[in-house]
């Protein structure tokens, strides 16, 4: 993940010169640098991908017989105008009555696919999203209230494991411990080992929980590293001692005055961590067998789906420059040395 | 081009210096100064952790290379007799479901793991490097071209954009290092740009200027050294990121294909079996730990030695002043109500130590 955070962003110590108007102008200026750069990237990814993704890898061998669903195919991702010019007959597919074109993986039209597999995703990212930015919090409090004690080093040395460990091995682990292990020692299933059964809330709950864990955790150990020493060097600022010394409450002084600054370069990472989230894990999911966008997305690239493929290049690319866009205002407007400029 | 001039007047520099050194010593410094390579080795082998990442690498790689030599089996050898052994004397990690050894394979596989994390390292730090310098030290357009290149290639979702690509490219090593370093030489872009912005206009540059030196000798002269210390912490906590990624790409069947095989590839050949026999995914996944565990240790003790801000090797000296301010609560607490309360309020104070 790459923090984004500060290129775009002036720092200069003024007064009170933020407004409201400044934050529209600089969110309108931000969007209109961004379209063109997401259309030139889609255009990139798209001469990319039909280089590399082959729709009809699969009739090459039979080709006299099936020459018909070949043509189809060439028709349908015009496989027969240059590769460069290529996307331009998708772009403007989209705006002509197909929309995103039709998904020959799932077999359902690909705006439909997004919205369910879109919404499942989020199913899943809402909760890890929630439970890692509380759980980092809470820990990167602690470890800073505790410098170099037991309980810190502890932390950091989870932190530091769980940062070297692939998702994959970390998804495996609780898979097979909470979902598999804990029946065959104790006979309780707590929770389902993935997909999607969904007949009431209880078992959706029961389906969420280990895919929504693993991706919280992988979350927290890089964010309560981050948390720990932002807040370490906002407690030792003057203004921390001056409201220790003016008498307020330990719990005043490091909830109210310190977390308000220390927080800031934690929000940004929030807003990173929560667009990734959203755009669908692809090793998660699948490991969990959840049907989100990232299994969608393996599923797409084993079939050549090509509109599938696209449509969900698109959404993570609009996700991922959106939520940069309001990861910089939100760092604006929690610190107000920071102008946007 | 070096003119007669220019090593005039650094001659006339390091005359110089030494005088002042000279001086200071007349003044009553006994201590030497030490110079910034003498402090940042001092503070490097003052970093545990990092001499720890350090030995754990060299023996993980020693592990990695010798041990199939000593070992009876060759990488590809299928005994199907004896297939899914657990661990024993004669397989060391036991064998997979076509009786291969196991304990070769890994060994194999984590090397070629540490193979693509190096190229794609080093690759993406050339990359980077180059791209930051150019923007940082010209300016302008080029510094307009590389900003938007690097936004650009972090429009494109990673995951996915990594996923296409590798599953075209990624049977041979050096196609699945290239395909990564495509997209991760950019934040050494923005961390050259940025030291290279900060240094062009200090004064030895402008001197060096001024005495008539040309773009590449400033470039290669006197950028080049110091920015190495950012690269150097760069490139090795780029290893990491680049093993974890390879490995994933690798787990999903996207990455390192058959015959070769890589740390990545042996969890996905195990994870069908993970219920009865968790111990065949747990080995390679517990070598990707170690191996990047170890790389990041080593990139955090390059990075506190590196800092031309940091001063001694204070981790430690600033450790030991909070074990004897903790010491000095306790024994004040011990004494009575009174002196609690003054330790309390004095918290702050300790936590600047």
């Amino acid at each position: 993940m790459c923090v984004t955070v500060s290129q775009n962003l002036v720092l200069v110590y003024t007064s009170t010169d933020r407004s409201v108007a400044t934050l529209f102008a600089y969110v309108t200026r931000r969007v209109l640098i961004s379209v063109p750069l997401l259309v030139i990237a889609m255009y990139l990814v798209h001469v990319g991908v039909s280089a590399t993704v082959d729709p009809r890898s699969d009739f090459y061998l039979c080709l006299p017989r099936c020459q018909e669903g070949f043509d189809s195919i060439t028709e349908t991702y015009a496989l027969d105008t240059n590769i460069f010019l290529r996307p331009f007959t998708y772009f403007a597919s989209l705006f002509s009555g197909d929309g995103l074109g039709f998904s020959s993986s799932v077999g359902e039209p690909v705006g439909e696919v997004m919205r369910t597999r879109g919404w499942n995703t989020a199913m899943v990212a809402i909760p890890a999203f929630l439970l890692g930015a509380i759980l980092s919090l809470l820990l990167s409090v602690y470890s800073a209230r505790r410098q170099y004690s037991f309980g810190d080093y502890f932390f950091t040395s989870l932190s530091f494991i769980g940062f070297a460990m692939p998702s994959f091995v970390l998804a495996l682990i609780i898979q097979v411990i909470f979902g598999v292990k804990l029946e065959e020692w104790f006979g309780i299933k707590p929770f389902n080992t993935g997909r999607k059964t969904g007949e009431n809330f209880w078992e959706l709950l029961r389906d969420i929980t280990l895919p929504a864990v693993s991706l919280a955790i992988l979350g927290i150990a890089a964010d309560s590293r981050f948390g720990r020493s932002s807040m370490l060097e906002t407690l030792n600022q003057d203004y921390i001692r001056t409201a220790r010394a003016k008498g307020l409450t330990e719990r005043t002084v490091v909830w109210k005055h310190a977390l308000r600054n220390g927080l800031i370069p934690l929000v940004t990472l929030w807003a990173l961590g929560f667009s990734a989230l959203l755009s669908g894990s692809v090793v998660t999911e699948s490991i969990f067998s959840w049907p989100g966008i990232g299994q969608t997305f393996l599923r797409a690239l084993g079939d050549s789906d090509l509109d599938l493929l696209m449509a969900i290049v698109m959404f993570t690319g609009v996700l991922t420059v959106v939520f940069n866009l309001i990861a910089d205002v939100l760092y604006g407007v929690l610190d107000p040395r920071i102008r946007l400029g | 081009m070096a003119t007669e001039f220019e090593i005039d007047s650094q001659t006339d520099e390091m005359l110089e210096t030494t005088m002042e050194l000279g001086i200071a010593d007349v003044e009553g410094l006994s201590e030497k100064p030490k110079t910034f390579g003498q402090l940042a080795r001092e503070r490097f082998f003052g970093h545990k952790l990092a001499i720890v990442g350090g030995i754990g690498l060299i023996l993980l790689v020693a592990l990695f290379w010798l041990g199939p030599m000593l070992s009876e089996w060759e990488f590809d050898e299928r005994n199907v007799a004896d297939r899914l052994l657990g661990p024993s004397a004669e397989h060391w990690f036991g064998t997979d479901e076509i009786g291969r050894d196991l304990f070769v394979r890994t060994a194999k596989g984590g090397l070629y793991s540490m193979r693509i994390g190096l190229i794609a390292a080093v690759v993406a730090t050339v990359t980077g490097t180059a791209f930051g310098a150019l923007a940082g030290f010209f300016g302008g357009v080029w510094d307009g071209i590389v900003s938007n290149l690097v936004n650009l290639v972090l429009t494109v979702p990673a995951i996915i954009v990594l996923s296409v690509f590798a599953n075209k490219f990624g049977a041979s090593a050096i196609g699945l290092a290239l395909v990564l370093a495509g997209l991760l030489w950019t934040r050494i872009a923005r961390v050259v740009r940025g030291v290279v912005l900060s240094i062009k206009e200090q004064e030895y540059i402008m001197a060096a200027r001024a005495a008539g030196a040309s773009n590449s000798r400033i470039m290669f002269r006197h950028l080049l050294p110091n920015i190495v210390g950012a690269i150097a912490v760069e490139v090795t906590l780029l290893i990491g990121t680049v093993i974890v990624l390879e490995s994933t790409l690798s787990f999903l069947g996207l990455g390192v294909k058959p015959p070769n095989a890589s740390l990545g590839t042996l969890v996905a050949d195990a994870k069908g079996d993970i219920d009865s026999d968790p111990i065949r995914v747990l080995t390679p996944g517990i070598f990707i730990i170690l191996i990047v565990l170890c790389v990041n240790f080593l990139g955090d003790g390059l990075r506190d030695a590196l800092d031309p801000r940091a001063k001694g090797s204070d981790s430690s000296e600033a450790k030991n002043a909070k074990k004897a301010a903790k010491k000095a609560r306790k024994q004040l607490g011990k004494q009575g109500p009174g002196y609690i309360a003054g330790a309390r309020t004095d918290r702050s104070s300790i936590g600047k130590i």
